[in-house]
């Protein structure tokens, strides 16, 4: 091996390390009894933390509400981002600039901004502790996302490809569905990750929105932190908690590059 | 070139109303707590822009601003270089590993805000894998009561959280160059720092210019770390401008609050219209070059 290939190995070995290293020690601690329980001594190996989350209905529970919201937020991002999207890489139209520096402008609106009128409005129409509600919310930031990834995804495709299912006497809904969409795939699945990504790390809206019921993963998490925290506990939440992204990230590791090329 | 229709406005109306009910009339219900006392939601009074006064004038505010500009600069000179550097070198290695080591790299994006600080200080505890590391290396870190390690704590965990990011988008963009580039750049004997400055980087900036965006307000308006790590100690020192607002909106003063939120938000939209413009400027001047 080349001197240059032995440092990029070492680099690589370093960043490896870097990146990994928090991720090892939540590991351990999430198979390590740290409070303990009647036959299960203090500082013992073993799968005692994850049975825990199984018996445990409100965590159980907070696995469900976060995908419950994700999930739905994907879908409103897709449904509402495709049209805007296929309208913004296909025509000119008097406002279309000011129209994307209204969503970018929304993009980097810090949520901590938004939560107090957020909450009241949501109280208002009956949305909170709703999955409905927190979905709502953060299209916020994912449907601006999730208009630019697609857009730079259509405009890939030439004009005439629309022409040609025009001509063939499809509607555009009917276009939409049975063109568009498996022509722009990798891109639907992009924007789907990166969507679902922030949707389920985000933490100031789905904390205000969830006043009684409804908590999601995250919530759960911090309320496990009390006088005497379960570390043991806490850490196999978070792992479990990484369990869908980490999957996500395998699916669209091929296509997860593409997304950001934006015009202005 | 695209046809010009206004009817495409039809398009839009989807997103638009999502955006209208969650983020518009929100802000707008923002804007008018901020000229406003709020007692309770009943018992209102119109203060007119005291509070606008009030903060700009304290001097705790600018400190925070200056904080707050000085992170976010540190952060994206470390990890806009990083992780260039780390894309050029992924592009040297095979497309498998370099694969391999951008989902190692991706992994950091999916974990939950509220837990990322926590991962590192239960790795840093004297007990943990890093503590023990640190204390064989002879070093010590005061995270709590020193304002240097609090800040580098803080980067360091910052950076561990986004660099995936841009690697993987750099990566993406120098995927896209075509070999003739780099086959015209041999035949020129061009050297390392010549091909990276004229065929790489104009490639890549497209894909930079978004991270450094979203990297430059999401550091600008960094919280959940920052609070889990040393709730803006010791000593105001990392109080930046998202903990003071947060403060505000925990001690239930919600008419100083909206108006720091305007305030913030009136920072943060400058910060990006800069940005695009410069953006723009430099786009016109990469066009006069032939």
């Amino acid at each position: 091996m080349t001197r240059a290939g032995l440092l990029r190995l070492a680099g690589c070995i370093a960043l490896a390390g870097f990146v990994v290293l928090p991720l090892v020690q939540a590991m351990a601690l999430s198979l390590t009894a740290t409070l303990g329980a009647e036959g299960v001594p203090v500082g013992s190996f073993g799968l005692y933390n994850y049975i825990n989350i199984i018996q445990r209905p409100d965590l159980r529970a907070s696995i469900g509400n976060s995908v419950t919201y994700v999930s739905l937020n994907v879908v409103f991002c897709l449904i509402a981002g495709l049209p805007a999207a296929y309208g913004l890489a296909r025509f000119r139209f008097v406002g279309d600039r000011h129209f994307l520096m209204f969503l970018l402008a929304f993009r980097v609106t810090p949520p901590v901004v938004l939560s107090l009128p957020i909450f009241i409005l949501f109280a208002r129409v009956g949305m909170i502790n709703s999955p409905v509600g927190i979905a709502l919310v953060h299209c916020v930031f994912n449907l601006p996302i999730a208009i630019w990834i697609l857009e730079s995804f259509i405009a890939a495709i030439p004009r005439s490809f629309d022409e040609m299912a025009f001509i063939d006497g499809h509607s555009r809904s009917g276009f939409f569905v049975r063109f568009l969409i498996p022509a722009i795939a990798p891109g639907v699945a992009v924007a789907a990750f990166f969507c679902f990504i922030f949707s389920w790390v985000e933490v100031v809206f789905a904390r205000i929105l969830t006043v009684s019921a409804g908590k999601p993963i995250t919530q759960a998490i911090t309320a496990l932190f009390t006088f005497q925290t379960d570390w043991g506990l806490v850490m196999a939440m978070t792992v479990f908690s990484l369990v869908p992204g980490v999957l996500m990230i395998f699916l669209v590791r091929n296509h997860i590059a593409r997304g950001f090329v934006i015009r202005t | 070139m695209k046809p010009h229709n206004n009817a495409a406005w039809a398009l839009m109306i989807p997103a638009g109303v999502v955006m209208i009910f969650v983020a518009v009339l929100p802000m707008l219900a923002v804007l008018n707590y901020s000229f406003h006392d709020i007692f309770s939601l009943d018992k209102v009074l119109w203060v007119g822009t005291d509070w606008y006064k009030l903060i700009v004038t304290a001097p705790r505010f600018w400190a925070s601003l200056g904080r707050s500009a000085l992170f976010s600069t540190l952060a994206i000179s470390i990890q806009l270089p990083l992780g260039i550097a780390t894309a050029l070198m992924l592009r040297k290695m095979q497309p498998v590993w370099a694969t391999v080591m951008l989902m190692c790299l991706s992994i950091p994006l999916v974990v939950p805000t509220n837990m990322i600080a926590g991962l590192w200080l239960a790795l840093l505890r004297p007990e943990g894998l890093g503590g023990q590391i640190l204390s064989a290396l002879h070093l010590y870190l005061d995270y709590k009561f020193t304002a240097v390690h609090t800040w580098a704590l803080i980067l360091l965990v910052d950076t561990w959280h986004w660099l995936g990011l841009v690697v993987v988008l750099a990566y993406a963009g120098l995927s896209s160059i075509q070999p003739a580039y780099y086959q015209a750049a041999a035949v020129d004997s061009a050297s390392r720092w010549a091909v990276f400055r004229w065929i790489e980087l104009p490639q890549i900036s497209g894909a930079l210019w978004i991270v450094m965006l979203l990297r430059l307000v999401d550091s600008f308006m960094i919280y959940t770390e920052v609070m889990t790590i040393n709730a803006g100690g010791p000593n105001d020192a990392t109080t930046f401008l998202s903990l003071e607002l947060g403060e505000e909106i925990k001690a239930y003063s919600y008419g100083t609050a909206a108006a720091r939120a305007m305030v913030d938000f009136v920072f943060v939209l400058t910060l990006v219209w800069v940005f695009v413009k410069l953006r723009e400027v430099g786009k016109q001047a990469a066009g006069d070059i032939p």
